[in-house]
């Protein structure tokens, strides 16, 4: 056991003291910048394995079967020598103690024993730039600059596998069909833990699974609905986890037609029984937009049977629009079903997002007419940004396939927005960045699960995402939320979009090659262009103009847009899908950003996970001078988080994690109205509810610093 | 107790006692608002330890030496030591002290969830020891000379028959008996270690800190109504009774963390809530500022509100509340 000092504080402490007032009633920010200090001294370097030379370590690593030779071998030992020496003559240094303590703790490859490191983080940056530039010696440059620079931050298993001899996979994120019999369910199952396994979030979709008391061969009341499969699909994930990295985590998705929708919901309840109370598994509600009308008019709403849908359509209940076939489905005395009041579904999830920030809403109406792509969207993942088509698969009575469908994999990586913005190169930034995704889903082979490797094979999918928007803003002396705040979200999303477009495009160019289904898209038939060659897009406030102007960042213009589509209709795109804009967890704060295009959660953060304990954030570029510039989520509300929400949302083929955060003195028809707002901005899912409980006056820790401010 | 001074307190018990009328509890006629607002949040503050998962922690306590394992198993059954006397005797015996009805139904509440404390030490138990271990453990708190004294001080004023007094037994114990067991799974906690556990003893602590507020709150409302002689005579009694717990108290820490070299750093938390304590009664700190400067990562790792930030995967954190239910309207759906 550590002994603390009488004298001297250790890292820790020191790290704590950041959220206590100084004796001169200010952050003390310096406290966290000795922390990180002694953090190097006192632990990082004493327990860093020591080489003499570059040689040396990485004859050691490969023979001790820490790094992958033939990652190395692609590259000369010359070459190799100078990215290295490129990556240290950044001299970068960790802005925060969490920053070095989420690097070291969780990404720096060990000694197998875990007591030693081997790399620092120039190592750990050179190792994903080799593999993610597939043996091109300049695009390995460029993505070190990029990396160590903070521009472009790939995500948790890409940046902590690269170049690892045991490792999981570079893919963080999967999204599986369950249909309607048990062949399925067990390769469910199956498939859960061997994704769990490799490191991956996994999500299913249940809507198609028959509810409980529905016949089984005829037979009524047979069948136990959704609640035993969510139940199995939990122990699954408790046990496995990837190498004890990370813990397996997953997420069921449910349509809210589904006739078991409360049962789903009361898992979650306080009080819910052990033999149905879910702890660790997210949930997902799809809302189709018949739902929100039915509440509208407060009226009833009809579940259906999936197993009589299916019957009747001849396919599953997930591929028919629910909001089309609604009163079709209520006069067809051949679906079963059961009714609700819609509004008192609605009250039923927010009460139940009280309780657990559970469930996460997916506005499956808006997510289909914003999707370029032919196929329809049913679900999403575990954090709710992952919006792809996927097929179902059928198999044999021994589990191997029958006719292989199509499930979704992506891979994700964030650009952080300050930075982006300080670029010397806004559109090679980019760029890079799909280069290194895309390399991501080349690289990828998910032998494991047969659906999930034909549908990455097809579709090459990524997700680019954004980070540090709040941290960015307050930089420039912008309120989160305000008018010129929204004002930059919009133009600075859809210049990425161009971008991001224009990189794919380059892609398929050179390889000649599209992601299969192209033809069918709305890229191809130059639909998904008509909003920005009938419209011109530019900065409406003259501080967002400036912003760019200053930057040098060109704002695409219609006749951009119009050169673009002629290309895009030509050649094609490489990517079926671009944009996906995660929650993003721990690279914020080895990247020293602010979460995703959040609002911070505190000035000062208290962040607590299972590897690191409690430990404390400030806001990237918070000083005792600017704190205005920080309203937190839960006072800038959550009308101004889904008006910056929307304005990014236009752009983004896929989904963006959108939390919203509430006092602890909101209702549930404060949660119910915000998601009515959500959903009309445009708004494609929802995922936590937050709340904030402040400690009844009288009983709280004096000279806090995130209980005061 | 000196027989020249009688509380009013104590007389207006004994004609409560004399007319037994039994009443309805009106919540719409509150006397006093802390009452209401009390109910509502240990109410909403409502959790079981089933929701924390626990197991999580299992990888984690894997990695504690045994005698670090030993350590916190001493804690946790000394922690339920504590709980079940409140649980069962203390809260309790507050109710026939009440002034308002609402008064008694918050201590009903408290009753409650201390048991819930209590048997969430069970759950964390079950979780990570073999049952060998734990009977080790739970005889080691029969055993334990100064523990025994502890509980045996505070149950006398519980089965006294002073008012005043027994809230005073009560805030002591809520608002400082327990911080020489809730050191170390903030400890641990700041140190990435049993971070599930020190969820779940988070939420104890925020349960607590209510409690011993609310008891203080009634003491001082209580003292209100003596003659001045008789508040210095409780005064004096309070100083006494912290002063015997905090020797015995310095024993039983030296018991538990002398090993570990952690005593100096645990008394400087127990003056910290000792003077805390103090304050919920009302009366001024006793322990200068130099010997209450509490380990930094200890003192932020135990704020009560619920804004940290974690997540979800690891846990499901101590934020979560039962929220207020209200109908949406239909100017709501206005699209």
């Amino acid at each position: 056991m550590e002994k603390p000092k009488d004298s001297t504080y250790s890292y820790h402490e020191l790290n704590a003291m950041l959220n206590l007032y100084g004796p001169d009633g200010k952050i003390q920010f310096d406290k966290d910048r000795q922390a990180a200090r002694q953090y190097f001294l006192e632990h990082v370097n004493k327990n860093t394995v020591f080489f003499h030379n570059l040689k040396e370590r990485l004859d050691y690593l490969v023979e001790g079967e820490y790094y992958e030779k033939e990652l190395l071998d692609k590259y000369s030992f010359e070459f190799i020598t100078k990215i290295h020496d490129y990556a240290y003559s950044f001299k970068f240094r960790f802005d925060t103690f969490l920053g070095a303590f989420k690097f070291y703790t969780s990404y720096a490859l060990k000694t197998f024993d875990g007591n030693r490191y081997l790399e620092r983080f120039e190592d750990r940056i050179v190792m994903t730039a080799l593999l993610l530039a597939e043996g091109d010696e300049q695009r390995a440059m460029t993505l070190v600059a990029e990396i160590i620079s903070g521009r472009f931050q790939p995500a948790t298993p890409t940046f902590l596998n690269s170049g690892k001899a045991q490792r999981g996979e570079l893919v963080s994120c999967f999204l599986l069909r369950t249909e309607d019999n048990m062949e399925s369910i067990a390769r469910s199952i199956n498939s859960s833990l061997q994704l769990s396994k490799r490191g991956g979030g996994v999500a299913l979709l249940l809507t198609n699974i028959r509810e409980s008391g529905a016949p089984i061969k005829k037979i009524e009341g047979q069948s136990s609905g959704v609640i035993p499969v969510m139940k199995m699909l939990e122990d699954a994930f408790s046990y496995a986890n990837q190498l004890g990295a990370r813990q397996g985590a997953g997420a069921v998705y449910l349509n809210a037609h589904h006739p078991d929708i409360l049962k789903f919901l009361d898992t979650k309840r306080e009080n819910a029984d052990e033999k149905v109370r879910i702890k660790s598994l997210s949930l997902g509600v799809v809302i189709p937009d018949i739902t929100l009308d039915l509440a509208r008019k407060n009226e009833d709403m009809y579940l259906f049977s999936p197993y009589d849908v299916e019957k009747v359509y001849g396919v599953a209940m997930s591929d028919i629009c629910i909001t089309e076939k609604y009163q079709e489905m209520v006069d067809d005395a051949r679906i079963r079903k059961a009714k609700i009041s819609a509004r008192k579904l609605f009250e039923t999830i927010a009460e139940l997002q009280f309780e657990s920030g559970y469930p996460y809403i997916v506005y499956e109406d808006t997510v289909n007419r914003e999707n370029p792509i032919a196929g329809r969207i049913n679900m999403s993942n575990l954090c709710s940004e992952i919006l792809q088509v996927n097929t179902p698969t059928t198999y044999n009575e021994d589990l191997s396939y029958n006719k292989v469908g199509k499930d979704i994999s992506c891979n994700l990586g964030s650009l952080n927005i300050a930075k982006t913005m300080d670029s010397p190169n806004f559109p090679l930034t980019v760029e890079t960045a799909i280069r290194a995704l895309t390399a991501v889903s080349d690289l990828s082979n998910i032998g494991s699960v047969t659906s999930i490797k034909q549908g990455n094979d097809q579709s090459h999918a990524i997700g680019l995402g954004q980070m540090n928007l709040h941290g960015y803003l307050a930089r420039e002396r912008i309120h989160y939320g305000s008018e010129e705040g929204v004002d930059f979200t919009n133009i600075y999303f859809y210049t990425i979009l161009f971008h991001a477009l224009r990189a794919s495009n380059l892609i398929a160019k050179e390889r000649g090659k599209t992601f299969d289904g192209f033809e069918k898209s709305k890229y191809a038939s130059g639909e998904f262009f008509n909003k920005y060659i009938q419209n011109e897009w530019k900065p409406k406030t003259a501080k967002v103009t400036g912003l760019f102007k200053d930057s040098n960042i060109a704002i695409p213009t219609q006749k951009d847009w119009e050169q673009l589509r002629d290309d895009i209709k030509k050649h094609g795109i490489y990517n079926q899908n671009l944009q996906a804009v995660p929650p993003t967890g721990s690279i914020s704060y080895i990247n020293n950003s602010t979460s995703s295009i959040h609002p911070v959660a505190s000035k000062i953060e208290i962040r607590k996970e299972g590897k690191l304990g409690r430990v404390y954030y400030p806001a990237p570029y918070l000083t005792n001078d600017n704190l205005e510039y920080y309203a937190d989520a839960y006072e800038v509300g959550p009308e101004k988080i889904i008006a910056t929400y929307a304005a990014a949302t236009q752009h983004v083929d896929q989904g963006l994690s959108l939390t919203l955060f509430f006092k602890d003195t909101a209702t549930t028809r404060d949660i119910n109205k915000a998601q009515i707002t959500a959903w009309k901005a445009g708004i494609k899912t929802i995922y936590y509810i937050r709340i904030r409980q402040m400690a009844l006056e009288g009983t709280e820790v004096s000279d806090c610093v995130s209980c005061m401010l | 107790m000196s027989d020249m001074l009688i509380s009013s307190n104590e007389k207006e018990n004994k004609m409560k006692l004399a007319s037994k009328i039994t009443r309805p509890v009106n919540w719409n006629k509150i006397e006093d608002p802390i009452d209401l607002e009390v109910w509502n949040r240990l109410t909403s503050n409502f959790w079981l330890p089933e929701k924390v998962p626990l197991a999580n922690d299992i990888p984690s306590w894997a990695t504690l030496r045994p005698d670090e394992q030993v350590l916190t198993m001493r804690v946790f059954t000394g922690l339920t030591l504590l709980d079940t006397i409140q649980g069962t005797v203390g809260a309790i015996t507050l109710i026939p002290d009440a002034l308002t009805m609402h008064e008694e139904a918050v201590y009903t509440n408290i009753s409650f969830m201390e048991s819930v404390h209590a048997k969430s030490y069970s759950s964390i138990f079950s979780t990570l020891c073999a049952t060998t271990d734990i009977d080790d453990a739970f005889r080691w708190s029969e055993e334990n000379v100064n523990l025994q004294r502890k509980a045996e001080i505070v149950l006398n004023y519980y089965h006294g028959d002073n008012p005043l007094k027994r809230k005073v037994a009560s805030t002591l114990l809520e608002s400082f008996l327990f911080y020489s067991g809730f050191y170390l799974p903030m400890y641990w906690s700041s140190r990435a270690k049993l971070t599930n556990t020190a969820d779940l003893i988070r939420l104890i602590i925020r349960d607590e800190a209510v409690h011993g507020y609310y008891v203080g709150y009634k003491f001082q409302k209580g003292m209100e109504r003596e003659s001045p002689a008789y508040r210095a005579e409780i005064k004096a009694y309070a100083y006494d009774l912290l002063l015997e717990l905090y020797e015995n108290e310095i024993k039983y820490t030296a018991d538990l963390y002398d090993p570990h070299g952690l005593t100096e750093d645990v008394k400087h938390f127990l003056h910290y809530n000792a003077n805390k304590a103090l304050m919920n009664l009302g009366f001024e700190a006793l322990f200068p500022h130099e010997t209450t400067q509490v380990n930094p990562a200890i003192m932020s790792a135990l704020s009560p509100n619920a804004d940290e930030n974690h997540d979800f995967f690891s846990g499901s954190g101590s934020s979560y509340v039962i929220g207020k239910h209200e109908a949406t309207k239909d100017e709501d759906w206005e699209f």
